[in-house]
């Protein structure tokens, strides 16, 4: 037994404190916990949990790619026939009101009354694939004035036709109150 | 000459363990990371033993070092793709093992408490008095400690943390940490006296 710091005596016989490493049990444990842990996992979790980082960041990107789509989208149809054509614009607004109009007069009428079946209807709320065909050959013919005029006959058809149903309708029923625009507007 | 000797070689090897971590670890770390248990089972093999005699010393019984060595790996499995350099295993398992060998004893109502600031002042020196002394019975004197004592005695001496880090994972002043320390080691060369 020599005389030494206590640190040092400690330094110099450290691998004398050491105790043999743990029973296997610990491993076996262990073992069980980890087994019980993946078949309670699904494997989509468990790929989830390792790469969740890396998942999150692709669904950040999907979300914003389809925001800023949906987005572009958005301005593109705004912007679109407003830059090719303002006076154009103004028409379709114009026209789209009045239509809306129009339609809204004749939703007033009882299905017997219009004498239209629903498909016939739907027809009347006119989805409108040919405007939207002309707008498009628009934007790749900015200068075609036939274009142009085509699409607001196509408009003044459209009122035409509903301004005929209209009138049909006031023959059929007189009685019935359809609004025009001053009494709205009172 | 000789304990600075000794004192070098540890730093190094600390350093040269987490500054360059050998490929083999890197490729275990890597293997742990996709949730090998083969392994998971070698990350065990080669850490556990250390492991075992930190929780032993720590919590004092074989039944409470196994359960608390248990759970500390599983933290390890589940955790290590946090992970970020593969060089610092050894350093992260211990931190890891300490904290749950922490938390063990203060389920069991171990308090960590302050000490008088006058009193660490009066505080004896033992640094400069020599210590003679055998392996078994140092290690008797240490297992008779009160549980605060043997507690700061074990992460400075044995898992060589600084009193700084000790005084962070208990939550108590560097001073308190500097006080205990050398008040556990007075009690130990008493014991470790009478018995020679």
């Amino acid at each position: 037994m020599s005389e030494h710091n206590f640190e040092d005596f400690i330094r110099q016989h450290r691998a004398g404190f050491e105790e043999q490493g743990p029973n296997a049990r610990v491993w076996k444990g262990l073992e069980q916990q980890l087994k019980a842990q993946q078949t309670h996992t699904p494997k989509v979790v468990q790929l989830l949990k390792r790469h969740w980082l890396k998942a999150a960041a692709v669904l950040v990107l999907i979300v914003n790619s389809v925001m800023i789509y949906q987005f572009l989208q958005f301005k593109k149809q705004q912007q679109d026939l407003g830059t090719i054509s303002p006076e154009l614009q103004e028409a379709k607004l114009y026209y789209t009101s009045q239509i809306e109009q129009k339609l809204e007069d004749i939703r007033q009428y009882s299905p017997e009354a219009l004498g239209l079946d629903s498909t016939a209807r739907k027809e009347l709320e006119l989805r409108n694939d040919t405007y939207q065909l002309l707008e498009k050959e628009l934007e790749a013919n900015p200068g075609n004035e036939r274009i142009r005029s085509a699409m607001v006959r196509y408009y003044q058809m459209k009122l035409d036709l509903l301004d005929k149903i209209l009138e049909e309708l006031q023959a059929k029923q007189p009685g019935t109150k359809t609004f025009n625009h001053h009494e709205r507007e009172i | 000459m000789q304990p600075f000797s000794h004192l070098i070689v540890f730093i190094m090897q600390r350093l040269t363990d987490n500054l360059n971590p050998t490929p083999a670890t890197d490729q275990l770390v890597a293997r742990c990371k996709k949730g090998d248990v083969r392994a998971f089972k070698e990350l065990y093999d080669t850490y556990s033993a250390a492991m075992y005699n930190i929780c032993l010393r720590m919590t004092g019984n074989i039944t409470d070092a196994e359960d608390t060595l248990q759970e500390a790996f599983m933290q390890v499995f589940g955790n290590i793709g946090k992970l970020e350099q593969a060089g610092s295993v050894t350093a992260w398992i211990k931190r890891i093992v300490v904290n749950h060998c922490l938390s063990h004893l203060r389920r069991k109502k171990v308090y960590f408490e302050e000490v008088d600031r006058v009193e660490v002042e009066e505080e004896p020196s033992v640094d400069e008095a020599g210590f003679t002394g055998t392996v078994n019975a140092v290690k008797e004197a240490i297992a008779a400690l009160p549980v605060g004592y043997k507690t700061v005695l074990n992460l400075y001496l044995f898992e060589e943390y600084s009193h700084k880090e000790i005084a962070g994972m208990l939550d108590i002043s560097e001073s308190t940490v500097k006080t205990q320390y050398m008040r556990a080691k007075e009690k130990v060369r008493q014991m470790v006296s009478q018995k020679l």
